[in-house]
């Protein structure tokens, strides 16, 4: 059986290319319309969460490498925008490093963890995420444990963090996109699937994977230094919590893993399901994520983009009756079951 | 080690075979000794930058990248081999010419966990081919093969040393390596036993000696 070779008519391949840009350019006028505080406030946080739902899945999706540490990026990258924009430095020249020290932080995290593979890099990542939370804890600079408040001389104006975080998930789909379909984002794709095959080809997995770590890690910094800004108060157990991780893994793995909507997808998703998990049920959203996870797993590996995905081809030849068995995007499985196998 | 050859390596199980091919491909480090190309030193280097250098492998046990096509698992080969080709579309072009040179052209766009073994042997050969390898390793390329799908694999091999390409070739399969090779040597228990063209082999005391001093494989030294 070979892939359901998937050739679009030139009208379709016109309107995947414009998708894209349209609902870029409802987004940026969106604000106009008029929206209440809350709204734009909630679409500023899927912003971010896209922006870091992306980044993860260039390390976890393309590459095949499960981080439980993604927290360590976001709050380094929180406290950097912080820290210098409570200092009067530019706030973008502040995210600019918000996503460099993270970026520099993830080459000295990978240095020793991508010796490991598999789960055991998983382990590990926890390891670090949870030391660099202690540290933040415990660190005189940034307030401990309770917390940094940011003062910065500037009128504070929504609009301007809305197209601030769009901006930024633009930028991050875009990257995405770039990497996936260059000669780079193959040799990812080769490591996820047989790191010792794709050594025997001539990509040096060692390398690709502390570069690609550093791209997420960057992006995933820039999206916690955004959020620091509209904050305005940001503290260890928040942007460095153990959950932050969590819930930076469970937003393309929701969405579709190894896929650039998917993550974008399950950003979307997970920021307005997340809005009213919290607000309604309080006690137990934790647990509401935890099913959910099992669900996707068991049901549908490839997220709701797979189940789109295959939604889509059912209508699309609706003659063809159960004899179609969707073989699905096996992007999942190495993930979910070839992770421990290596 | 002479160029543009095949040359073949025998011996019983556990003689070695692809524990040489994997140091030589930097699988493995070896213990003592060392591994030279062209009098360049390369012992220890990782596999990657042997590829570079122009040594690739097939693998005993194929490993394709499962999830990807057939032209995809080789567009790896084209971007990140000697050729070090950077733009996808040219990487694509070089890919199924690669695949057209071993006959696996019309399965490009199925996926490599979903063809035959005899093809995913193919695939193993393709990728390998498509790093553009001045030294080519073939570990056991046939293993598992029909007799028909032998002969159109050596006949393969015949085609890429006449290209300009040497090939240093494990096989159990007697009767292959004596059709093929231009020379042969035999292991055994990490040993160099002997070392000569197919007809020396065939007619060498202590190689006889080996294989039929073993037991179950009778029909190897039958052949031999």
């Amino acid at each position: 059986m070979s892939t359901a070779v998937f050739a679009p008519s030139p009208l379709e391949a016109r309107i995947r290319v414009l998708l894209p840009w349209l609902l870029l350019g409802v987004l940026a006028l969106l604000p106009t319309a008029g929206l209440t505080p809350n709204i734009i406030r909630l679409l500023f946080i899927t912003f971010v969460w896209v922006t870091t739902s992306l980044g993860w899945n260039l390390l976890g999706g393309l590459t095949g490498q499960v981080s439980f540490g993604f927290a360590v990026f976001y709050g380094l990258g929180a406290y950097t925008a912080a820290l210098m924009i409570d200092r009067g430095v530019n706030p973008y020249l502040s995210f600019l490093a918000a996503g460099l020290i993270p970026a520099l932080a993830s080459v000295f995290i990978g240095l020793p963890t991508f010796r490991l593979r598999g789960p055991y890099f998983a382990i590990a990542t926890i390891g670090v995420s949870e030391a660099t939370r202690v540290i933040m804890n415990n660190l005189a600079i940034t307030g401990g444990a309770s917390g940094f408040r940011i003062m910065e001389h500037r009128l504070f104006r929504q609009v301007e963090h809305y197209y601030t975080a769009l901006g930024m998930a633009a930028l991050a789909v875009a990257a995405s996109l770039l990497i996936m379909h260059s000669k780079f984002g193959m040799g990812l794709k080769a490591i996820k699937q047989d790191e010792d095959a794709a050594a025997d080809l001539g990509v040096n997995p060692y390398a690709y994977k502390l570069t690609i770590h550093a791209v997420a890690a960057a992006f995933t910094g820039i999206a916690g230094g955004v959020f620091a800004r509209y904050a305005a108060f940001i503290y260890p157990q928040g942007v460095f919590a153990f959950q932050t991780s969590v819930y930076i893994l469970l937003m393309p793995v929701i969405g579709g893993i190894g896929t650039v909507w998917g993550a974008v997808l399950g950003g979307v998703v997970f920021g307005i399901v997340e809005e009213q998990l919290v607000a309604n049920f309080p006690q137990i959203h934790l647990l509401l994520y935890g099913a959910l996870l099992i669900l996707i797993i068991l049901l549908e590996p490839d997220g709701l983009a797979g189940m789109l995905g295959k939604l889509f081809r059912r209508l699309r030849r609706p003659k063809r009756k159960n004899g179609n068995a969707d073989p699905g995007s096996r992007e999942a499985d190495e993930v979910f079951r070839g992770a421990g196998s290596s | 080690m002479p160029e543009q050859h095949i040359y073949g390596f025998i011996g019983p199980n556990g003689a070695g075979k692809t524990t040489l091919f994997s140091m030589i491909a930097g699988a493995l480090q070896p213990s003592a000794g060392h591994i030279r190309s062209r009098g360049k030193d390369v012992t220890g280097s990782p596999p990657y930058s042997l590829v570079k250098s122009g040594i690739a492998r097939t693998h005993q046990i194929v490993c394709p990248f499962r999830a990807m096509t057939v032209l995809e698992n080789v567009q790896v080969a084209s971007h990140f081999g000697r050729k070090s080709i950077t733009r996808t579309a040219a990487a694509c072009d070089y890919a199924r010419q690669v695949l057209a040179r071993v006959g696996l052209a019309h399965r490009a766009d199925a996926l490599a966990a979903n063809i035959s073994l005899g093809d995913q042997k193919r695939l193993e050969l393709a990728r390998a081919l498509a790093t553009d390898p001045e030294l080519l390793l073939c570990d056991e390329i046939c293993g598992g093969l029909s007799p028909t799908e032998t002969r159109t694999m050596l006949d393969l091999l015949r085609r890429i040393r006449q290209q300009g390409t040497t090939i240093m070739y494990v096989e159990h399969d007697v009767k292959a390596i004596m059709a093929v090779c231009d020379r042969v040597m035999v292991l055994n228990y990490g040993q160099k036993l002997a070392e000569g063209n197919p007809y020396e082999i065939q007619n060498d005391p202590s190689v006889i000696e080996a294989y039929l001093g073993k037991a179950g494989s009778q029909k190897k030294g039958r052949v031999a």
